[in-house]
């Protein structure tokens, strides 16, 4: 009978949490034009709360981004489903994610992609994300290394999904993307308003760019 | 030296003590300045530093409401209040770095969790300001008679306090100065002590104020940067260490080694090489550049590979100006192409000396290059006295930073981006010369588009009809690059220009010549009205700044903000568009004032209205006291401001000129406070000396400004002469305004005078943040008017004093 009692806070939270994330996909994914299936499923799947940190999970299904520590932050849930979905994802894609932070993203592309290699640079974060991924997901690969060289020893990859903004986008990194292959990048810290950059590797080597949204500026809709 | 028996008289221990005091203060207030610079944003610094400053509004309204509770205690309670703030100025930042005070600035804007512990931020820095205030407040009530003495004492400390800090930047660590400063207080306190009572805790006091600095001076520990600061992230990579720390007068100077740290911003997606490993120069935690690896001879750099290569793709300067170079990588960058002579302007002396001695070696003596003068000043007075020499290229420093800067610079003044400093670049230029001015792409644009603004406007004003055939611009992924030269671009030049962009995946964005298909070959933009604004900007189209939802006109002297784009009439217009929590984001810097404005406001408010609580409609002249002693708080913070941004321009060195224009004005008004002494009580002393300065600030509003710009190339010498002239007549009249009032108000109504020290204390502080929002919407000359009005206010009570203090002067008491 004690058990029952004790348990029952713990149904009750992953059925809060569930619903939260119920609403998060709808209310804040959906609503804002993501409609790929695969992302959304993936979005509904991943438990959000599990990924940030203890003080921070009441707020975990929150539309905004959120400190992990380190200086680093865990996206916003409505940019972690459009940097999925633009990069087209399929389940026999490889990706690469380079700045694992939280593993949130690793994760939810690991819904989806068959061969998920992410890299970390900040070992403490890299640790604990391993230490979450690898107990969830047997297709996702951590490496505590600089994301400057890719992973090499995997390339070329399908897409390559950058989420710590930086000065300089890595030759390595273009080098180690397929022609035709996509690579998604949010340029500006947290504290501003973020954009994304899409780059794209033309066939030929030919590379172009597009400015995306900025992620801080969403059109937004409460309800269906 | 008994307080209670010299209480009456000029006690020259006394004012040695307050002296010492007040110099402590100050030199606190601007060591506190640095040490939260540097753990946080300057603006969170000036955000706690306001509220903390309010002590000295807040002891008003204590000695309001206890006046003779508390005076009749003075002998002992000055001497001790003086040694408690300095033992809480020795331990005040150490206690703000323990755990339980670390806010997380990036969780302020949206946990109200975050509060309580910026709260206990303000609290703690306030007992420091509020216990000094209160020591201060007291003697001046005690010694109304002598009021100019003391004020005269207290102004000169302050000055050399100033001073002080200036000298100690130099020579300790930031985390040490508060000890250091500290202790003068505490010997202020044990100097002033003339009393046996409590003197077993005073001394109690003051050893504990002695044990925690000697602990704090011997063991500084680490100043606990936020997690978000440049400086912090870098040193969360592998094997990260910093291998070079410097205090000193710009701020504490780290250098950052690592493997992964590399430099190249916005990089061409066409380059293939590696990227070199650079050590990093952090300043108070933010980034500042890089030591580049620079090797004489090398005739490829990095940066060729980014929009900033345009003036190359152009000609091949001989002669080039680099303005604030910063650093090392444009320096580098400048020498790969082989220049006859480059003059570069780095005004910071801590960052040059960096290269000249401990990364001499790393940088192949780069900064001892033949061909190469370090001018240690700032741009515009270097271009004042630099028109004999044309230059080929100016290179001005790139604007914003990577992802915007969220507004954090908008208050920065920057005479360096004024259409002023455009029109001297422009003299500088040789037949052929050119301008180029690079910075990053943000989002909505505002950089960028204020940046074309003034490079057309001064093309015009130089009397250019097309400035489209002379400006080409280029966009990579993240960057955007202008040249304006004084001829036209030829043909020739334009296909270099295409050449060049075409193999590193850049736009054309404005050549003469361009077809529309270049402006977005390989980067698309997300919003396409960009080129729109680009080509009303280059038409001249007015309307358009009136249009666009950003301040994106060219800065000027009168206002210059060169990164300042929020305009209040147009918060509701971005709310709709962006959302309104979204707004801060856009340009937090501004926000952060106006949060700083209305929360001192509220504040202040509170202070001058409790102490009407004890004066009650009896007492009668509070309108008097409210208006004059208002009036001279705002007045005289309005034209410190405005002293000193005319004269740092006019020295070029920040800074130096900072101090010693704040040490000038407040040595000058103690003078002035000095000799207040010598004229009569009556109200014609502050009615004469209030017109005095009324009609030399009149003055002051048509012909500062001309005066300096005609003399800002004279001789060291001559300069220092006129600005004393300048700065100290004007100041030695201000300095008999506070003294003469309160000299009369205390024969008037004494029980006033407390909180005559509140209100001027409680308005000082508003005024700073007053003073620059007022600068940034309406301009320096609009401070300055309202300076005149503030003084003409303050002589008309004395000249209606029948008015404002109805009833004849009582007794005294």
């Amino acid at each position: 009978m004690l058990l029952i009692f004790l348990a029952l806070p713990l149904v009750a939270s992953s059925d809060a949490t569930e619903r939260d994330r119920q609403s998060m996909v709808r209310t804040q994914i959906r609503a804002r034009g993501i409609s790929d299936k695969a992302t959304l499923e993936a979005m509904r799947n991943v438990p959000r709360h599990l990924y940030v940190p203890a003080a921070q999970r009441r707020f975990a299904y929150q539309d905004r981004p959120l400190p992990i520590g380190y200086g680093q932050t865990i996206s916003q849930p409505y940019i972690v489903a459009f940097m999925t979905e633009i990069i087209g994802p399929e389940p026999q894609h490889k990706v690469l994610e380079i700045g694992t932070g939280s593993g949130y993203q690793a994760a939810v592309l690991a819904e989806i992609i068959d061969q998920v290699y992410t890299i970390e640079i900040i070992r403490p974060l890299g640790e604990q994300a391993r230490r979450k991924l690898e107990a969830q997901y047997d297709n996702v690969h951590v490496k505590i290394a600089d994301g400057y060289y890719g992973w090499e020893e995997q390339a070329p990859f399908d897409a390559i999904v950058v989420t710590a903004a930086a000065e300089y986008i890595p030759p390595p990194l273009v080098e180690q993307l397929k022609e035709g292959g996509r690579m998604i990048i949010p340029v500006g810290s947290p504290f501003q308003m973020q954009h994304l950059m899409l780059v794209e590797k033309k066939t030929g080597g030919e590379i172009t760019t597009r400015s995306l949204m900025p992620v801080r500026f969403v059109p937004f809709e409460r309800a269906e | 030296m008994n307080m209670l028996r010299g209480k009456r008289e000029v006690n020259t221990s006394l004012l040695v003590s307050l002296a010492l005091h007040s110099a402590a203060i100050i030199a606190f207030q601007l060591a506190l300045m640095q040490l939260i610079s540097i753990v946080q944003w300057h603006h969170f610094a000036y955000m706690i530093i306001s509220i903390a400053m309010l002590g000295f509004g807040a002891s008003g309204t204590l000695l309001a409401l206890a006046r003779s509770s508390l005076l009749k205690r003075a002998h002992w309670l000055v001497p001790l209040l003086m040694s408690t703030s300095g033992l809480f100025m020795i331990l005040a930042f150490h206690i703000t770095r323990l755990e339980v005070f670390q806010f997380d600035v990036y969780l302020l804007f949206v946990e109200r969790s975050q509060f309580p512990i910026l709260l206990a931020n303000y609290l703690v820095f306030f007992i420091p300001f509020f216990t000094g205030a209160l020591s201060i407040g007291m003697l001046f009530i005690e010694h109304a008679k002598h009021i100019g003495t003391y004020y005269f004492s207290n102004l000169l400390g302050s000055g050399l306090g100033g001073l002080l800090v200036l000298l100690l930047l130099n020579l300790v660590f930031p985390q040490q100065l508060p000890a250091l400063i500290g202790l003068l207080s505490v010997i202020a306190g044990l100097a002033a002590m003339g009393s046996k009572t409590f003197r077993l805790l005073h001394v109690a006091i003051a050893t504990a104020a002695l044990i925690a600095a000697g602990l704090f001076l011997v063991r500084p520990g680490q100043i606990p940067i936020s997690q978000y600061k440049g400086l912090a992230q870098a040193l969360n990579l592998p094997e990260a260490e910093i291998v070079h720390t410097q205090p000193g007068i710009h701020g504490m100077t780290e250098v950052v080694a690592s493997p992964a740290l590399r430099f190249a911003p916005a990089l061409s997606l066409s380059y293939t090489g590696p990227l070199p490993v650079k050590k990093n120069i952090f300043v108070n935690g933010d980034f500042y550049g890089v030591i580049p690896n620079y090797q004489r001879g090398q005739d490829e750099h990095i940066l060729d590979y980014t929009t900033q290569a345009l003036p190359w793709a152009v000609s091949s300067p001989g002669r080039i100006l680099l303005l604030n170079a910063g650093e090392g990588a444009p320096l580098a960058h400048v020498f790969s192409h082989k220049p006859q002579h480059v003059d570069a302007i780095i005004p910071n002396r801590d960052v040059v000396r960096l290269f000249r001695h401990q990364f001499a070696a790393a940088t192949d003596s780069l900064f001892f290059y033949e061909h190469l003068d370090i001018h240690r000043r700032e741009a515009r007075s270097f271009l004042a006295s630099a028109r004999d020499k044309p230059y080929d290229l100016i290179v001005l420093p790139q604007q914003d930073a990577f992802g915007g800067t969220a507004g954090i610079n908008a208050l920065q003044e920057n005479y360096g981006m004024t259409l002023e400093a455009f029109r001297l670049m422009w003299a500088s230029l040789s037949d052929e010369g050119m301008i180029s001015a690079s910075t990053w792409m943000d989002y909505p644009a505002r950089t960028s588009l204020k940046l074309l603004a003034s490079l057309v406007e001064t093309a015009r004003e130089a009397g250019i009809g097309s400035p489209g055939d002379h400006i080409a611009a280029i966009r990579s992924w993240g960057t955007i690059s202008f040249v304006l030269k004084k001829t036209p671009i030829s043909p020739g030049e334009a296909e270099r220009i295409r050449a060049f962009a075409g193999e590193r995946f850049f736009d054309i964005v404005l050549m003469p010549g361009m077809k529309d298909h270049e402006r977005e070959q390989y980067n698309m933009v997300e919003d396409k009205m960009f080129f729109d604004y680009v080509d009303r900007i280059l038409s001249g189209d007015d309307a358009f700044f009136q249009d666009y939802g950003f301040m994106v006109r060219p800065a000027t002297d009168n206002k210059p903000y060169f990164s300042q784009f929020l305009q209040l009439s147009n918060i509701g217009y971005l709310s709709e568009i962006f959302g309104s929590d979204q707004v801060a984001f856009l340009e937090l810097g501004y926000l952060i004032v106006l949060v700083t404005l209305l929360q001192s406001l509220i504040l202040a408010l509170l202070f001058i209205i409790m102490p009407l609580l004890r004066l009650r409609k009896s007492h009668r002249g509070k309108g008097g006291t409210l208006l004059y002693f208002g009036a001279l708080g705002i007045g005289y913070m309005f034209v410190e401001i405005i002293l000193i941004q005319r004269f740092v321009l006019y020295f070029g060195l920040p800074v130096y000129a900072l101090s010693a224009v704040i040490s000038t004005m407040l040595i000058f008004s103690g003078a002035g406070s000095l000799l207040s002494g010598r004229l009569s009580a009556l109200p014609r002393s502050p009615a004469r000396v209030g017109l005095a300065i009324t009609g030399l600030l009149l003055v002051y509003t048509f012909l500062l400004t001309p005066i300096l710009q005609w003399t800002i190339a004279s001789p060291l010498l001559v300069k220092i002469v006129l600005s004393l002239l300048l700065i100290g007549i004007p100041s030695f009249f201000k300095g008999m305004m506070f003294p003469l009032g309160i000299r009369y108000l205390s024969e008037y109504d004494k029980s006033q005078t407390p909180w005559a020290w509140g209100i001027n204390g409680s308005v000082s502080v508003i005024s700073t943040s007053l003073a620059m929002i007022i600068a940034v919407e309406a301009g320096f000359t609009a401070v300055m008017t309202l300076a005149v009005c503030f003084y003409a206010l303050a002589a008309t009570v004395f000249m209606g004093h029948r008015l404002f203090f109805p009833v004849p002067a009582s007794p005294a008491g």
